[in-house]
């Protein structure tokens, strides 16, 4: 059963233009959905969710359509977009209490357990705790119903390096033992490079790439060249570095070729990449 | 609904919503407009549509397991709860007032049941001009009210001078005791119709607007 699929998304702003968005998730996975600011990243999630309107395309989330099954797949899913910035004055325990009302699988041993892993104080207001913190706090909410879908629209933007490595342990645990389905927005690569089982790339609201991280990472090698004048066919994004230019180029295309390669990261693919137009 | 209703009044609700509902106390001053004293609930609605936005109230409420139509439906149920509070408030006031000063308002309408059927429609004023506006566009609360307020402020000024003027109102309508109950329990009658009329209205209007608005 596909989780979530999205066909053919379109979104025009007068400068800007979500074009034919396609993806399909399947349970189990985490899928990093990775893109530069302004991408396209928010304007997709937050489409997915009705909160802004396609102009068209198909959603259905468990193979339903969300229009006409919205109550059972908001109770199905978390979503998180950004920090806890709301009711900042209210303690959190009066928050959570609110909030927890509205999910049927509520667990309140799953929200405490992840309040003392994120050593949460209920007693204080959003307001007291650092952008972290409240990151911290709105995933907390967001993950202790039961939801067999969480998106995430860049949970470990504003968290120290250990949070973010604690976290994605999390969603390692989650997937594993829950069999949850992860789709997080993020422009921090190594968070990717370490938990994600594919990738969805968007860039000036295009998807360019839906892969396995391994397949996508094996598809490019680094080339390293002196004068820029000699650039080597084939290669895309080319870079400035401080002895000289390195450029990708698709693995396919390196064959039969007198040069030496690296293997690249999933940054490197970014940096490159985005220098084309 | 009923958790949203608790979301309303746990987390939305302003402060100067239940201060307010004191003030329907001022119906005990001996020469006054009463309808000020209702005009203070419409400003603590503003309130919490305002509050609602610095605190990021519809991003929360958008992220619950709840229909977008929900959400408004909720805000106009707890405004409804704290007009009708208030004008319950008021009664007890009215009543009051008729112990304490048995000599009528010379200001404006007197404390009696067609006041609380012109205060209704003074509601149903509010509630169109303020909510349609608001869900036009969420974050835009202040013109919403600054235009349902000048709204009200002209209601009041009208039917507070054909109180005066007015042979009907000034003769019939502006009177204490129960004289003319018929023509009173009529017009508060044909308030209450009124209110739940053109905010039922306003309450689909503000769906539609919601529904379509890119948040």
């Amino acid at each position: 059963m596909s989780v979530l699929t999205v066909k053919n998304l379109c979104k025009t702003y007068p400068k800007f233009k979500l074009d034919n968005v396609s993806f399909e998730l399947e349970k189990g996975k985490i899928y990093g959905f990775i893109g530069r600011n302004g991408a396209g990243k928010t304007t997709t999630l937050k489409s997915l969710l009705n909160f802004v309107h396609p102009d068209s395309g198909e959603i259905r989330f468990f193979d339903k359509p969300f229009e006409q099954n919205e109550l059972e797949i908001k109770q199905k899913i978390g979503f998180v977009s950004g920090a806890a910035n709301y009711y900042i004055n209210k303690k959190l325990h009066v928050v959570t209490d609110v909030t927890k009302r509205f999910y049927d699988n509520w667990d309140d041993e799953v929200y405490y357990r992840y309040c003392e892993m994120f050593a949460l104080d209920a007693d204080k207001t959003p307001s007291q705790l650092s952008a972290g913190m409240k990151v911290k706090y709105s995933l907390a909410l967001a993950m202790s119903h039961h939801a067999e879908l969480l998106i995430l629209d860049e949970p470990t933007s504003g968290l120290d390096p250990v949070s973010r490595d604690d976290l994605l342990d999390v969603f390692l645990d989650l997937v594993k033992n829950e069999g949850v389905t992860l789709l997080f927005s993020t422009h921090i690569t190594t968070d990717l490079d370490r938990c994600a089982d594919e990738i969805i790339y968007i860039k000036n609201g295009h998807i360019i790439a839906q892969s396995t991280l391994d397949s996508y990472i094996e598809s490019y090698r680094l080339m390293r060249f002196i004068d820029v004048s000699y650039t080597p066919i084939g290669a895309l994004g080319v870079r400035r570095e401080r002895n000289g230019f390195t450029a990708l180029i698709p693995t396919s295309a390196t064959s039969g070729r007198e040069m030496e390669y690296d293997k690249v990261n999933l940054e490197d693919i970014m940096l490159h990449i985005e220098k084309e137009d | 609904m009923r958790n949203l209703i608790n979301k309303e009044l746990k987390l939305a609700l302003h402060p100067t919503a239940p201060l307010f509902l004191v003030l329907a106390f001022m119906l005990i001053i001996p020469n006054y407009p009463y309808y000020v004293a209702f005009f203070y609930m419409t400003l603590s609605i503003f309130f919490i549509c305002l509050s609602g936005r610095e605190n990021n109230d519809i991003s929360y409420s958008l992220l619950l397991p709840v229909r977008k139509r929900d959400i408004v439906k909720a805000r106009f149920i707890t405004a409804a709860i704290l007009e009708l509070a208030q004008l319950t408030v008021a009664v007890a006031a009215a009543v009051l007032n008729h112990r304490l000063n048995n000599t009528g308002n010379d200001v404006g309408m007197d404390a009696n049941i067609a006041l609380f059927g012109l205060s209704f429609v003074m509601f149903a004023v509010f509630n169109y001009i303020f909510f349609v506006g608001y869900y036009r566009n969420v974050n835009k609360v202040g013109a919403p009210f600054v235009k349902s307020s000048a709204a009200v402020f002209v209601y009041i000024a009208v039917v507070e001078v054909s109180a005066h003027i007015c042979p009907f109102m000034r003769d019939k309508l502006d009177t204490i005791g129960e004289e003319y109950l018929t023509e009173k329990l009529s017009v508060l009658i044909a308030g209450i119709v009124l209110w739940v009329g053109i905010t039922l209205i306003a309450l689909k209007k503000s769906i539609a607007l919601f529904e379509k608005e890119d948040l």
